[in-house]
């Protein structure tokens, strides 16, 4: 989710309003926002905002003309009116498979400040890392316009036929120089990984503008507080996240006295006209406004509603801005509708048809195991279910039966889901030589088995035993108790455990087929754990109990 | 007062009792041993029981102990080596031939020439001994540390005269003749309410213990049984107990019962399709980074998926369903397949909203682990129990969904107030955050609510409305258990469990 950052006083003389920091915080929900603070020193104000599809409200001006559509002072589609450039940008053939979309114009008509420029970076920055996906998706470039001669070339050239320094750098680079070498080549290279030639920008002068998405050129591409004329270029993979970018910018600069001119899109036999401000439009009903919310809203307060959200109204035909991409549904529009009226004016309904409560298959079967092993005075654990293998396996000297594991573990630690619960119990005690003996302690849940390409959840009790005497007869105790409680019929067979000691390790049979077994912890495995305590100790699958 | 002592007299432990008596004449410990016959543990435990019942006061003396060294033990038998020095120079003049005839060690010698000279019983010319009238004088009698060499040893250096004294501090400065040790002693005297109780007398013939043979034999009637000290400590026990945060989770899991919700479960391992395709999330959702999910090494992809409501969802993606445009991109039909450690809750609900038995009205809720790929910390942690659910009915709409927020509220934050704001999740149109005004904690995020897109539910199979909603209780859990650090939700600290209180 991005957080952004702006002075306050500049959004309270775009949005024409003062606006104190506590109506801030109230305001911020407008924009599914958090308002995360305000810095009275430096005027600096921040917010997080929640919708990950609506990047005209990374920025200020986008903040501020919804504002001034919430305060009234504007309603329906904002206005923005572009002058004609003699700007033409040709794409050629060979970004068809690369990245096929660019969109670009010239503004001009103030000089921009360094807060201007800071803010026009940072909507860049959240705009191309988050809705452009790292900049695979849409990349947004930024070039002082008087370098310049047009027409532009967008074209792909090979890594190594094209040299120019990149910003920051005074010597020429070639394209995969730039890759391999330059901070922003090694941060974004991936987003041409796929590639064998790389996109760039050239003007009609054979300057290189920019390796896209990667890096502007460094004599061409830098803007610096002072230029009153630049140009905006945006590239992508994605048409609709390459127009969003445009129109979101056109607006932004618009809005903070830019006059925008509009360039040419030459690409194969077609041409257009960009930016496009052409906007969607969608039907809705006032039944589907009743349905979803509730309300019985009248058309004018319907059409009031969606202009202060900045939506244009014609009998149901609604308009979408052009710097809006998130409205997918009728739903999308009604939901904004439900802001402007605000959620604190709806009254609450009740759910009024009766259902009746139920727990889960195993709750009731698991929480009576838990009071048989409460009852015989065992401490209950609850326990991460990410562990390790060396952990579940390796202290406990027990080969590994199918475990599940991550691909990208955080840690060694957490990279593995615990198939049986003993490990789990036997790591707590080692951590507990401090406290008062006797230590009884057991868990009950889940575990997860892999056999081959099958992987199943069971859930299982185990519990242990760690004192002087512990032995296998309170082991084998503990169990037939358990057994007994739950009213299985169920036999005690020889077997071998390589984490219990050879002859005193039993399993529990049921309609011949394991579920448990039980006995004293070999003091191998109690030297691994470090344990100079005996314990003796049960498991039971209570999934594989359920079976009968 | 009276009752009280009559009280003490009949809690007085055997030892106790045994001791008691002696205290008139003797005065410590070591002299109680001796004439009690019981051990010094036993005598210092009595004292103790005794001292804590005001009947006797203790007090701790410390005694310096002389005992006699190597060196001392050899002197006291052969003589000081000063002796053998004087005996041996009435017949050698020669210093070499007097330490051969005396048989003295080196060191022994400087020692010896040192004393003797202080005390002017010899003059030394040219490695040549005289002895003086004094220092035959010396030799008659015995030398005063000589005297001291044949007392009793140990001794104590607070009863030595000031001769002994004297001698003694000259022998402390010589190689292992004495070796001076600390030894505590327990001082004890009787208290007037001590005095007042042996006049009374202690009364004999209490019963210590109540025996099945006493039951049998009837041998308990007319016996009366020693009093204890009802107020001392006692060793602790533990006794077996549920875990605190498992115990918050049932009750919450009550509450959603009692308001008639249906508990829901699903597997540990899923896959993205039922994780986050279902709910439709885009394939390129930023929640769906390796940064955010845990992928599962082996086996990659499931192979249980039902065919038909894939197709659907990529549909649904791809070109939109119930009047959407979808989400408009390639759907990855193998990427559905790929198995991650479930990474929220609501993974569950598409899977009940698919399947045959979903009743319309229902309400259901599930309580399920879920894994983040998160660094774990105070307020993180990458493997946590989520709760969150779904109304589904004919006709319901946000004004239900307000409404069961604040009951939400109500039932588990104790709020009167609440506040509904907007908020974003892939899944929901319209979308809202739940704050409600906990009476003690102030205003918390409680939940995240909201109605599934058609697109959600349509391709599922499902056209009535669905309120979806998620709480977060574990900022609830760790206020009613009184615990600021998350981690301690899954303690494994043994005295922190067996402490916890029960609520």
């Amino acid at each position: 989710m991005p957080t952004i950052t702006f002075s306050l006083k500049d959004l309270q003389q775009l949005a024409g309003r003062k606006i104190s920091p506590e109506q801030m915080h109230e305001l911020a929900h407008y924009f599914k926002g958090e308002f995360q603070g305000y810095n009275k020193a430096t005027d600096e104000a921040t917010v997080e905002l929640d919708d990950t599809n609506l990047p005209y409200l990374w920025s200020v001006e986008g903040m501020a003309r919804l504002l001034r559509g919430v305060f009234g002072a504007e309603k329906g589609i904002a206005l923005l009116k572009t002058t004609k450039g003699p700007y033409e940008i040709i794409v050629d053939e060979s970004v068809k498979e690369i990245r096929p979309y660019i969109e670009g114009f010239v503004a001009k008509g103030r000089k921009i400040d360094e807060y201007l420029l800071k803010q026009l970076i940072q909507l860049q920055e959240k705009y191309c890392d988050s809705y452009g996906r790292r900049r695979e998706k849409a990349s947004i470039g930024m070039y002082s316009y008087r370098r310049i001669k047009f027409p532009l070339l967008y074209k792909a050239a090979s890594p190594g036929s094209v040299k120019f320094p990149p910003l920051g750098y005074e010597r020429e680079m070639t394209l995969a120089q730039i890759i391999e070498q330059h901070p922003k080549g090694k941060e974004y290279g991936k987003a041409l990984r796929n590639s064998k030639a790389y996109p760039i920008l050239t003007d009609s002068n054979n300057q290189v503008l920019s390796l896209i998405p990667i890096i502007n050129s460094n004599s061409l591409g830098k803007l610096e507080p002072g230029d009153a004329e630049f140009f905006f270029e945006v590239t992508g993979t994605d048409a609709e996240a390459t127009r969003l970018a445009t129109n979101i910018f056109a607006y932004a600069l618009h809005e903070r006295g830019f006059q925008i001119y509009s360039s040419t899109i030459r690409s194969g036999g077609k041409i257009k006209a960009v930016p496009d401000l052409t906007s969607e439009k969608l039907k809705i009903s006032r039944q589907d406004v009743r349905n979803l919310l509730g309300l019985d809203l009248k058309d004018a307060e319907i059409r009031s509603l969606l202009e202060k959200a900045r939506y244009g109204f014609n009998n149901y035909t609604v308009e979408v801005p052009p710097y809006r991409a998130d409205i997918m549904h009728p739903f999308d529009i009604i939901e904004d509708i439900a802001i402007m009226y605000g959620f604190d004016k709806i009254t609450p309904l009740e759910l009024e048809s009766y259902t009746t409560g139920k727990k889960a298959r195993m709750v009731d079967f698991v929480d009576i195991t838990r009071e048989i092993a409460i009852g015989l005075g065992y401490q209950e654990l609850f326990s991460q279910i990410l562990t390790s293998k060396a952990t579940l396996y390796d202290r406990m000297a027990t080969p590994d039966p199918g475990t599940v594991e991550i691909e990208n573990p955080m840690s060694e630690n957490f990279s593995a889901v615990r198939t049986w619960l003993l490990p789990v119990l036997l790591e707590m005690l080692s951590k507990n030589k401090h406290a008062d003996y006797p230590q009884k302690v057991f868990e009950q849940g889940l575990v997860t088995e892999r056999k081959v390409e099958k992987i199943t959840d069971h859930e299982k009790i185990a519990l242990a035993s760690c004192h002087n005497n512990a032995d296998y007869t309170e082991a084998r105790q503990t169990a037939e108790h358990l057994m007994r409680q739950l009213g299985f019929e169920y036999k005690i067979t020889e077997t071998e455990h390589p984490a219990f000691i050879k002859g005193r390790v039993a399993a529990l049979a049921i309609n011949k087929k394991t579920a448990g077994f039980f006995g004293e912890i070999s003091p191998e495995v109690l030297a691994n754990w470090g344990l100079e305590t005996p314990v003796c100790a049960v498991e039971i699958d209570l999934s594989e109990l359920r079976h009968y | 007062m009276q009752h009280e002592l009559d009280k003490t007299i009949e809690s007085l432990h055997p030892l106790e009792r045994k001791i008691l008596p002696l205290l008139e004449k003797h005065r410590t410990a070591a002299e109680i041993c001796k004439a009690s016959g019981l051990s010094e543990t036993e005598v210092l435990r009595a004292l103790q029981w005794l001292s804590s019942k005001q009947l006797a006061e203790t007090s701790e003396s410390h005694t310096e102990l002389v005992w006699l060294d190597t060196n001392g033990e050899k002197y006291a038998k052969q003589g000081m080596p000063e002796r053998r020095f004087l005996e041996a120079a009435e017949k050698h003049k020669g210093l070499d031939e007097i330490r051969k005839a005396a048989g003295l060690e080196e060191d022994e010698l400087s020692i010896c020439l040192g004393m003797l000279k202080k005390n002017c019983a010899i003059e030394l010319k040219n490695r040549e001994v005289l002895i003086t009238p004094h220092g035959k004088k010396l030799l008659q009698g015995p030398m005063p540390a000589e005297e001291f060499l044949r007392r009793r040893f140990p001794a104590e250096t607070g009863k030595l005269g000031p001769t002994q004294q004297k001698a003694l501090a000259e022998l402390r400065q010589r190689k292992a003749i004495v070796k001076v040790t600390q030894a505590r002693q327990v001082n004890v005297q009787l208290t007037k309410p001590g005095l007042e109780t042996l006049r009374r007398g202690i009364r004999e013939g209490m019963e210590e213990k109540l025996t099945p043979q006493m039951l049998k034999t009837g041998s308990w009637k007319g016996k009366e049984f020693r009093r204890y000290d009802l107020l001392s400590a006692v060793p602790k026990i533990y006794g077996g107990k549920k875990q605190h945060y498992r115990r918050f989770l049932e009750e919450v899991r009550d509450q959603f019962i009692a308001l008639g919700f249906e508990e829901m479960t699903g597997p540990i391992v899923e896959t993205e399709f039922w994780n986050m395709d279902s709910l439709y999330m885009p394939q390129f959702h930023s929640a769906r980074d390796i940064q955010d999910a845990y992928y599962i090494k082996e086996p990659k992809y499931s192979k249980e998926l039902p065919r038909e409501i894939v197709e659907k969802v990529r549909q649904a993606h791809e070109r939109g369903v119930g009047g959407s445009k979808g989400w408009r991109y390639r759907f990855d039909v193998q990427r559905t397949h790929r198995h991650v450690l479930r990474t929220q809750d609501t993974s569950i609900s598409p899977r009940t909203l698919s399947s045959p038995k979903l009743k319309i009205p229902g309400k259901y809720f599930q309580m399920v682990r879920c894994f983040r790929y998160d660094v774990i910390d105070a307020t993180h942690l990458a493997d946590f129990n989520q709760i969150g659910g779904f109304v589904v009915e004919e006709g319901i709409n946000f004004r239900h969904l307000i409404g069961l927020l604040k009951l939400f509220a109500e039932e588990f934050a104790k709020a009167e107030q609440i506040k509904v704001v907007p908020a974003y999740f892939p899944f929901t149109e319209p979308s809202a955050a739940l704050y409600a005004k906990h009476p003690e904690m102030g205003w918390i995020e409680l939940g995240g609510s909201g109605i599934f897109r058609p697109e959600m539910t349509h391709p599922l199979g499902v056209k009535a409305p669905v309120i979806a909603w998620g709480l977060g209780v574990d900022r609830l859990a760790m206020f009613k258990l009184g615990i600021k650090d998350i981690r301690q939700l899954f303690s494994h600290d043994l005295e922190f469990l067996r402490n916890a209180r029960v609520i």
